[in-house]
Order: C-alpha cells, then sequence, then structure tokens
C-alpha cells in the first residue's frame, strides 16, 4: 500500500529531524542558524500538509499540533520550531475561512461581543470538507518559505539607513543576521566595527574574522571591556535567539552586560531579528528559557582534582529586558519594543499559543 | 597461538565502496566480570539504570549520535531482560536511525568469544565501532573515524584499530585507579607503541628499543588519558581474535598485537579527545562518578531531561542548581533540594528533608527529616522517616526503617528491607542473595556473570537473617564480598567500588601499614616484584638447579645471560645481584641461623665451582670494585658473619677473580657509614690486607 509507505517515510523524516534537533548545539547557539531551522520545519510540516492523512482543517490542525509538540519538545530552546507551528497553524485557518467565504482577516479584531458568541465552538467550525484546501494550504506555506529565504537580505537592505559613515559600531558575539547587515553597509560606507569576544565560546572572533575579510575596520575586546569601549560607539547593534513576547530578548550570555553599558551611555541598541524569532513566550516560563549545556568550556575536563569540588555551569543564554531596547529591525521593517505584542497577534492565532 | 600466520590475508571484499557502507558497531551488553555482585544477580549490568536511564540507551544513545547505522548487541548473562528492554525501547522503533540486532548466546565468557562470534557470523563488513555496554559517551568519533580510514588506505591494512582516550590528569574523579594505564606513543603517527595498565604498579619498564625501533624522532609516554572503552575496529580484529584462541580481552589484544608487531606487522594507533566525554561505569564508584557527571551536564546534550531514551512520562523539567523533576513529584514542606538533584516520577518526599547530589527513581516514598547526600535510589524504594544515607547505593524495592543510618559506600541489593535504628559501617553490602550460595558456584574458571543459571531456590539451606546485621525487622544477607577473603590476583578488579573503597576497607582489618602499601595487600607474592627481584630469583633457582643437576659453568654463564635480556638487567646489576645470591646461598640452603664456621664452609667450595661464572662477568677493574661493593653490602647486612668475609676475599683471590689491586682500592675507598669503618677495621681483615701488601712488596723485591 503506497499509502503507509508514504507515512512511514514521513515519520522517518520526522525522527531524523528531531534527533537532529535534539543534538544542534553542543556549543552555544546552534550549529546551524535558526533560518535554516525555520525553513526545514517548515518545509517539513509542509509535507506533513501534503502526505499525512486528513479530511477537514480540524483534522490537519490536530496533526500539526502533535507533531509541533513533539518538535518543540526535542529542543525546547530553539523556539523558531514553535514559531514555524504556529504560523502554519494560522495559514490554515486562514484558508479554511477563505475557502468557506467568510473574511476572517476583517473581523480579526476581537471584541467582548465577539468572545462571548462565538467562544467555544470555533473548532466545530473546522470539520467542513473543501478539496482544495489542500493545495491553497501547501500554496500558503510555501509563501512562507519564500519569505523565510528572504528575510535576510530584506534586513540588510536596510542598513544604509542605519549605519552612517565613520561611525563606530559595537556587536556581540556570532549572528549571521547582523553579519549579513554590516556587510551590506560596507559596501557603500567606511565604518568601524567593535565585536565583543563573547565568552566562553568566544564566537565574536568568527564574527570578526568573517567581517575583516569584507575589508571592515574590526576590533576584538574581551567582554569585560565592553563598558570601558562604550563611550566610543555610536550604535550597539546586535542579533538574538528569541524576541520574546514583551519585547524583550533571549539572546547569547553577555547581551544584558552590553545593553545595559549601551542603556548607561545612551547609546541606542538596535536589534537584528527576523519575523521568525518572534515567539509568543514570556520571561517567566523558567523551565525552558534556560539552556545549560556542558561545563566544560568554563572549566576543561582536564582540570583535574577541583572537579570534584566545584559546581561549574554554562549557560547559554541571557534575557535582556525590552527598556534596553531601541529599535527591532526585521524583515517588515523597523519596530519599537512596545510594537511586538502587535506584530504577534498578526502573525499567531492566540488560540495557537499554546501548542 | 597456532595459526597465527593462518587467515591474514583473507580478501577483503571491495575495498572501494567502502565509505558508502553504513556504519556499524559491536556492542557488548556483558562485562564478563562480577564487579557489580550482587546487583547484577538480579539485574544484568546494561540495565542498571543510571540517572533513572538505563545504562545499555546512553550506549545506544551514543552510537546513534555519531552515525551508526547498524549495531549488534551482544548479551549473555540475563539476555532475555536485555532484549525484551531493547524491544520496548525506541531503539527498535520502525524509525530508528540504528538498527539494532540482538544477538545471545551463553557461550559467551569473554570479549574474545564474542568477536569470534563476529568473525563467524561474518556480522562486520566494514570498520566497526567496539563498545561496552555500560560506557556512557557523547564523543563525535567521526574525525577518529576518518583518520583511522585514512590511515588504512595509506598503509594497506596495517593499522588495525583506534583507541578512543581521553584527557584526564591523574587525579580526576573520573579516573578510576584500576583502570589508569600507560600509553607509550609516537607522537607524529599517534601509533601505539606500548600499552600497560598501571594498577598500582610501582615500577613500570618500557621496551625502549621497540620505540627506537620504530625510527620516529617524537615518541611521548602518557599518563594523562582515560581509556573510554570505544575503539575503532577493522574487520581484521574479529579474524585476529579467531587465530588467536587465547585472547579474552581487548587488554590481550593490545598486548598481543604490540608483542607481535613484527611479526603479525599490524598496528594501534590511539585518537585523543579533548571536549567529548567517554567513561565507563566499570565500578561502583565510577557508577558515582559518572552519574554525577550526567547531572551536571558534562556530558550534553545527553542529559536527563533530554529524555534521549524517548520513554513515555520520563520528561524532566531542569531548574536551578541542576534540579530535575519529573512530573508527580511531591515534596513535602521544609524539604530542599540543594544541588545536583533528579527525582523520578511520582515520587513522594515527606517533610524537612535535604537532599544533595542524588538521583532518586520512580515511585519512592520518602519520609520526613531524611537526609540523602550522593545516594543512588533506584525505583519503588521506601525510606522511613529519619534516615540518613551518604554515598550509597539503594536498589528496587528495598526498604529502609525508621532511624537507620548508612555510612558511605554502602550498597542494597533488590528486595532488602533494612532497619530500624541501626548504623551500617562503611562499605556493608546486603543482599537478599547468601554469600554461601555464590561459593558453591565459584568452582567456575569464568569471570562471568552468568554462571548461576542453574541456581535452584530448593538447593539452599533456610538461613536466618542476622538482625545485628540488618536490623530487628530487617531481611537480607550480607554480602560476603569475594574480595576479602580471595587471595586471587585479580582481587583488585573485583571490588564493587573499585580500589579505593577497598584501600577504606583494609585498614580498619589490617594493622596500619605505611602509605602506599595496600597494594601489597593480602597478596604479597608475585605482583609487587619488579624485574631485579625476579632476577635475582631467577639466579638463584639457576645456581640451584646447576648445583643438583651438576650443569657446566658455561650453560650457567648462559642461562643468566638470557635471564639478564629477559627482564632487561644492566651487566652492572647483573654482577652485583650473582655476587649477592652466591653469598646468601648457604643462608638459603642451611638456615640463617649457620655459624661462621659452617657459613665459609659451605661457601668456599660453592665459589670455588662457580669461579669461571664470576670470571665470566668480572673482567675488568671497575667490575672488581663492583663486585667487592656488592660484598661489602651483603657482609653489612649480617654483622655476625664478618669473619667469613675474610676467608671469601683469601679465596676469590687464590681464584684469580679479584686482584690485589682492586681489594687495595676497595679498602683505601673512603667509606660512607660506621658500619663500613668498622668493617674495615675488623682484625681479620686487617692482617689479609696487611698479607697482600707485604705479598705485593715481596713479590716487587723479586724483581
Amino acid at each position: 500500500m503506497p499509502g503507509a509507505d508514504k507515512e512511514t517515510e514521513l515519520s522517518e523524516r520526522i525522527e531524523a529531524f528531531l534527533s537532529e534537533l535534539k543534538r544542534c548545539g553542543s556549543g552555544a547557539g546552534s550549529l546551524r542558524g535558526s533560518a535554516e531551522t525555520a525553513r526545514e520545519t517548515t518545509s517539513l510540516l509542509r509535507r506533513i500538509t501534503a502526505q499525512a492523512r486528513w479530511s477537514n482543517a480540524g483534522d490537519l490542525m490536530e496533526i500539526i499540533r502533535k507533531e509541533g509538540r513533539r518538535m518543540t519538545a526535542g529542543q525546547p530552546s530553539e523556539t523558531t520550531v514553535g514559531n514555524m507551528v504556529r504560523r502554519v497553524l494560522k495559514i490554515i485557518r486562514e484558508e479554511y475561512a477563505r475557502s468557506r467565504g467568510s473574511t476572517e482577516e476583517a473581523d480579526q479584531q476581537e471584541s467582548l461581543h465577539k468572545l462571548l458568541t462565538s467562544g467555544g465552538s470555533s473548532e466545530d467550525n473546522f470539520r467542513q470538507h473543501f478539496t482544495h484546501l489542500k493545495a491553497n494550504v501547501i500554496e500558503a506555506i510555501n509563501e512562507l518559505l519564500t519569505e523565510l529565504e528572504g528575510t535576510t537580505d530584506n534586513i540588510s537592505m536596510q542598513a544604509l539607513e542605519h549605519i552612517h559613515s565613520n561611525e563606530v559600531i559595537m556587536t556581540i558575539g556570532r549572528s549571521r543576521t547582523v553579519e549579513a547587515f554590516l556587510k551590506d553597509a560596507a559596501r557603500k560606507r567606511k565604518f568601524h566595527v567593535i565585536v565583543a569576544e563573547c565568552a566562553p565560546f568566544c564566537q565574536g572572533h568568527e564574527m570578526a574574522t568573517s567581517l575583516s575579510k569584507e575589508d571592515i575596520e574590526t576590533t576584538v575586546i574581551p567582554d569585560a571591556a565592553i563598558f570601558a569601549v562604550m563611550s566610543r560607539v555610536n550604535k550597539v547593534i546586535i542579533g538574538t535567539q528569541t524576541v520574546l513576547a514583551n519585547g524583550g530578548l533571549r539572546a547569547v550570555n553577555g547581551t544584558h552586560t552590553l545593553a545595559l553599558a549601551a542603556k548607561h551611555h545612551s547609546t541606542p541598541l538596535i536589534v537584528c531579528a527576523p519575523m521568525f524569532k518572534l515567539s509568543p513566550q514570556f520571561p517567566n516560563e523558567e523551565d525552558t528559557f534556560h539552556k545549560f549545556v556542558s561545563p566544560h568550556e568554563v572549566l576543561p575536563f582536564t582540570e583535574g582534582e577541583i572537579l570534584s569540588k566545584v559546581n561549574a555551569h554554562c549557560p547559554v543564554f541571557d534575557y535582556v529586558p525590552p527598556e534596553l531596547i531601541t529599535l527591532f529591525i526585521s524583515n517588515i521593517g523597523g519596530n519599537a519594543p512596545s510594537y511586538i505584542y502587535r506584530l504577534m497577534s498578526e502573525l499567531y492565532h492566540p488560540e495557537d499559543h499554546e501548542l | 597461538m597456532a595459526g597465527k600466520a593462518g587467515r591474514q590475508s583473507r580478501p577483503r571484499k571491495a575495498d572501494k565502496d567502502e565509505e558508502e557502507k553504513p556504519l556499524q558497531a559491536v556492542l557488548v551488553a556483558d562485562s564478563f566480570n562480577r564487579r557489580f555482585f550482587p546487583i547484577t544477580k538480579d539485574q544484568p549490568r546494561a540495565l542498571l539504570p543510571l540517572a533513572n536511564v538505563s545504562m545499555i540507551d546512553y550506549t545506544l544513545e551514543f552510537l546513534t549520535s555519531t552515525g551508526v547505522q547498524e549495531t549488534f548487541v551482544f548479551c549473555c548473562w540475563m539476555a532475555s531482560k536485555i532484549k525484551e528492554h531493547l524491544q520496548k525501547s525506541k531503539w527498535c522503533r520502525p524509525t530508528s536511525p540504528n538498527v539494532v540486532h540482538v544477538i545471545t548466546s551463553d557461550l559467551y565468557r569473554s570479549l574474545g568469544d564474542v568477536l569470534r562470534d563476529v568473525d563467524a557470523k561474518a556480522l562486520v563488513r566494514s570498520d566497526f565501532l567496539l563498545v561496552y555496554g555500560d560506557v556512557v559517551s557523547n564523543i563525535d568519533v567521526s574525525q577518529a573515524l576518518q583518520e583511522h580510514k585514512q590511515r588504512r588506505s595509506m598503509d594497506k591494512n596495517v593499522s588495525v584499530m583506534t583507541m578512543i582516550f581521553k584527557e584526564s590528569p591523574p587525579g580526576h574523579k573520573t579516573r578510576c585507579e584500576d583502570d589508569d594505564i600507560i600509553v607509550a606513543m609516537d607522537g607524529k603517527s599517534k601509533r601505539i607503541l606500548h600499552y600497560q595498565r598501571a594498577q598500582a604498579l610501582k615500577k613500570l619498564h618500557f621496551p625502549m628499543v621497540r620505540c627506537l625501533e620504530v625510527g620516529s624522532d617524537e615518541f611521548e609516554i602518557r599518563f594523562d588519558l582515560l581509556d573510554c572503552h570505544i575503539s575503532i575496529c577493522s574487520p581484521q580484529v574479529a579474524e585476529l581474535f579467531t587465530d588467536n584462541f587465547d585472547y579474552q580481552t581487548k587488554n590481550d589484544f593490545v598486548r598481543g598485537l604490540l608483542v607481535n608487531e613484527e611479526i603479525l606487522g599490524n598496528q594501534i594507533h590511539m585518537h585523543v579527545t579533548r571536549d567529548g566525554y567517554g567513561a565507563r561505569v566499570s565500578n561502583l564508584l565510577m557508577y558515582d562518578t559518572v552519574s554525577s557527571d550526567t547531572i551536571r551536564r558534562w556530558i550534553y546534550p545527553i542529559t536527563p531531561e533530554a529524555n534521549f531514551a524517548d520513554q513515555e512520562g520520563q520528561s524532566c523539567t531542569h531548574s536551578r542548581h541542576n534540579v530535575y523533576r519529573e512530573p508527580g513529584v511531591s515534596l513535602g514542606h521544609g524539604s530542599q533540594m540543594e544541588e545536583n538533584v533528579l527525582i523520578g516520577r511520582n515520587t513522594v518526599i515527606g517533610a524537612n528533608c535535604t537532599i544533595s547530589n542524588t538521583v532518586i527513581g520512580a515511585n519512592c516514598v520518602i519520609g520526613d527529616n531524611v537526609t540523602l547526600d550522593r545516594a543512588y535510589i533506584w525505583n519503588r524504594v521506601h525510606i522511613a522517616d529519619n534516615v540518613k544515607v551518604k554515598q550509597s547505593v539503594i536498589c528496587d524495592n528495598v526498604e529502609v526503617k525508621h532511624g537507620v543510618v548508612l555510612s558511605e559506600q554502602c550498597v542494597l541489593a533488590y528486595n532488602v528491607v533494612v532497619g530500624p535504628d541501626i548504623t551500617l559501617p562503611e562499605g556493608t553490602v546486603l543482599s537478599m542473595h547468601h554469600p554461601d550460595e555464590e561459593d558453591d558456584e565459584d568452582e567456575d574458571e569464568f569471570l562471568s556473570d552468568d554462571n548461576d543459571v542453574g541456581y535452584s531456590k530448593d538447593k539452599t539451606k533456610q538461613k536466618v537473617f542476622n538482625p545485628a546485621e540488618v536490623g530487628s525487622e530487617g531481611k537480607g544477607y550480607r554480602w560476603k564480598s569475594s574480595s576479602l577473603d580471595d587471595t586471587e590476583e585479580d582481587e583488585l578488579a573485583e571490588c564493587i567500588w573499585g580500589e579505593i573503597c577497598l584501600m577504606i576497607l583494609m585498614e580498619p582489618e589490617s594493622e596500619p601499614e605505611p602509605e602506599g602499601s595496600h597494594d601489597l595487600g593480602s597478596h604479597p607474592a608475585s605482583p609487587e616484584l619488579d624485574d631485579v627481584k625476579v632476577f635475582q630469583n631467577e639466579v638463584h633457582g639457576t645456581l640451584q638447579r646447576g648445583l643438583d643437576e651438576n650443569i657446566s659453568c658455561d650453560n650457567l654463564v648462559l642461562e643468566i645471560n638470557s635471564l639478564k635480556y629477559a627482564y632487561n638487567i644492566s651487566l652492572k646489576e647483573v654482577m652485583q645481584i650473582l655476587m649477592r645470591v652466591v653469598l646468601e646461598f648457604p643462608f638459603q640452603q642451611q638456615g640463617a641461623q649457620i655459624s661462621t664456621a659452617q657459613y665459609s664452609s659451605h661457601l668456599l667450595p660453592l665459589l670455588k665451582k662457580w669461579a669461571p661464572v664470576f670470571k665470566n662477568y668480572v673482567k675488568r677493574p671497575q667490575d672488581q670494585l663492583d663486585c667487592l661493593a656488592s660484598m661489602e653490602e651483603v657482609f653489612l647486612e649480617c654483622e655476625t658473619h664478618w669473619a667469613a668475609l675474610v676467608k671469601v676475599l683469601m679465596s676469590m683471590y687464590q681464584l684469580e677473580i679479584l686482584e690485589e689491586e682492586g681489594i687495595m682500592h676497595w679498602f683505601n675507598q673512603g667509606s660512607t657509614t660506621d658500619k663500613s669503618q668498622q668493617l674495615r677495621r675488623n682484625q681479620g681483615l686487617l692482617k689479609f690486607i696487611k698479607w697482600l701488601q707485604e705479598a705485593e712488596e715481596s713479590s716487587e723485591g723479586d724483581e
């Protein structure tokens, strides 16, 4: 039976993706960029849509939610996966609504009256069968994929508006988005980049090497020197791992220090974050917020006797509160942290916040 | 080692497409020793929980994450349990990227048997990983694998094995004393030249010849390595095990291969990893260490909350100070989980408990005011109020009644009941198995876990629990660990907690010994003897035999010479030892209490008989001095026989072994100690010297 074949193949793919997620990033963050993870998740979801058995939108959403839960559990710190699952769920909702002829986009505005009248029965509505729903959903997911492909370009296109000649820019660690952003600006302007090395993983070194190859004047400083150097800096441009629902960041260790130093010197702090990093998570959800990796980088295993006497921890992420952030640059333009809630409601359906 | 050269050149199928072949692994899910007895009497070692996950799952996860696509699990002891476990686990699901085959047989007695079977069944097609079922690791072996393949393609399959080591300096907690190794390697090619277990040896010899022969200009001798017990083997390894049926362990194999390197032309290489983690849970001390390393996240991404074994309901949450909780944990008022704690699902903990560095399994009930430190509590354990546990292992279904105190390194095996109000001393091992059951089966020559399959209940006599050992309501027997009354050589390897524990255990029993003498332990026989000592014994034996069988001096010389090479003794040492052996010969034969007259009457004929032997070794003036110094040394040890010294000197002078210049030189030499001064003032000696001087003068006068 070819259907069964397809299904085992599908679940094999999901398993492979899961185990890769679990294993990825023994160091800081991920071995591959979160953009890639987002793309892979989306294409996997597209495959699920195409190959799984479902007859109506409700079934499909159930399947995607189930797989989404498994995928997010695989690597809770990688929020991109969950975000993409939510985006796809939103797409299904919209396509379903369009097929029914109603325009959910029009009455997206929540009102007390609407909540009272329509609450509870929304799932039942997805039971209707539409023949071309599948094609429509896949088409919409394809659009999402195209959007994902272009995010980095879209962000770096805005570089010239933010970086001026002879400015001193500070950044921390290595973010692919920031890297592309700076390189784009360097094609037209001359400026100086200071890279904080971001111990203990020191991805800052890679960043500096990559920037200097493009003839950008680059200086690497240890993290301890961030405050001392900050007075000379015109702008701080950083990447992030996740943008939280309150407009705060979950970014690589050391970012909070950097943000505080920038605040002290009233240096603008710009965060380059594509929209797929926007997560409906709030910073108080303690369990999955932190990610502790092997303490090897902090205290090498070869240290010997001292290891039995101390506890070494190696957290990967910092929380940066929204007050310290000046501007978000995403693929759809620049936004203030206070506007994040609005983007959130545009991207995700409120019922999908909890998978 | 018959038929060694037999099948070396067996044609190997199409080497070209080796890259496309899936990576295979051989997992040996049996330890072939009884280190974990009595725990492993009820459960095979590979299934013992480490941080609430069976050890074999760690090993399989490691193999899968390094890209192994096909694993052969060899089980012997309690094979059905392992098989059942694997069938239920995620490894046997159709979606698993790593296909697991379970191969069971009761006939495996050692690693050698397993590999011979691998060869017989032709299971491996290309390079494979060889691991034990109790290895916990996150090492990425792909680099080592690549190097291995490269070496093999460059050197026509000369390198058969790459061993993986982890750097960890002496004193590191993950190093276990009885696994200490010393490795000599070629600095450039990473080829192993010499491999030796240090195991409490104080003096080690390195065959420099072998090192120098290699022709490399740099080689390293390393003591800072931890054997991860992970090796990349080529199919030849299995063949070599078949050819050499006396190879039992990997140690045998490595040593055998290195010793016979010239003959077989096979080499072993090594790979040292820096960032990965790899260790084998070879005893409970290692169990303790590896558990705590897991909880402290050294093996990231294999962590308790990752739920890599993908079992239902095992999702953990990880919070500050490495506290892990599975769902359904309830913690009483005032109880504190300080740090490095893992608590299994549905476990109930009472009020005012203090828990640190501890792993608690599922469905346990723990009372009030309990203190747990470095405790490893498995599933369904009941612990009543006011219990204190320090660094102990408590297996499934154990009941600890109130007021019990477990000191360090206690083990409560399955279903034991302890208490109430009893303090178990350090190192107590309690089990439901009576130790006498064990003795019945002890005749078994091989140290495998698998030898009491035929154990039947009716055979055992009804034994009573001793309330002094387990408390008034207790159930269980004190496990007489074979390590304490056994004088076998592998005693150290038998102890459940490893060597360190043995030291602790032995201290109260034996009289206080100076530091380091623990390894002499209860077997003062051979293992401590260094080569010089052995050589001396051998020389004595040779001379004795020479005397008994009337062997000619030429042959004696020949024998001594060959011994000299065998034990790598310098010429000077040979002479000194020879002298000493001869001088002590009468004592050995007649007992130490003989009088001086008897001594010399015995010795002089011997000297005369063996004069050619001496002459062979004593040639240069320097040799004479060495000889005399050794003689002096011997006589300094037995003051009563000083009178005999003159007679010995006299006869050696007459036999023309020693010359007068030599003797005079020795006599006039500034002596260092008071005693040797005294020796030189000995009446007889002075007379002899005077006589010598006169003889010299007179001979000069003659001219």
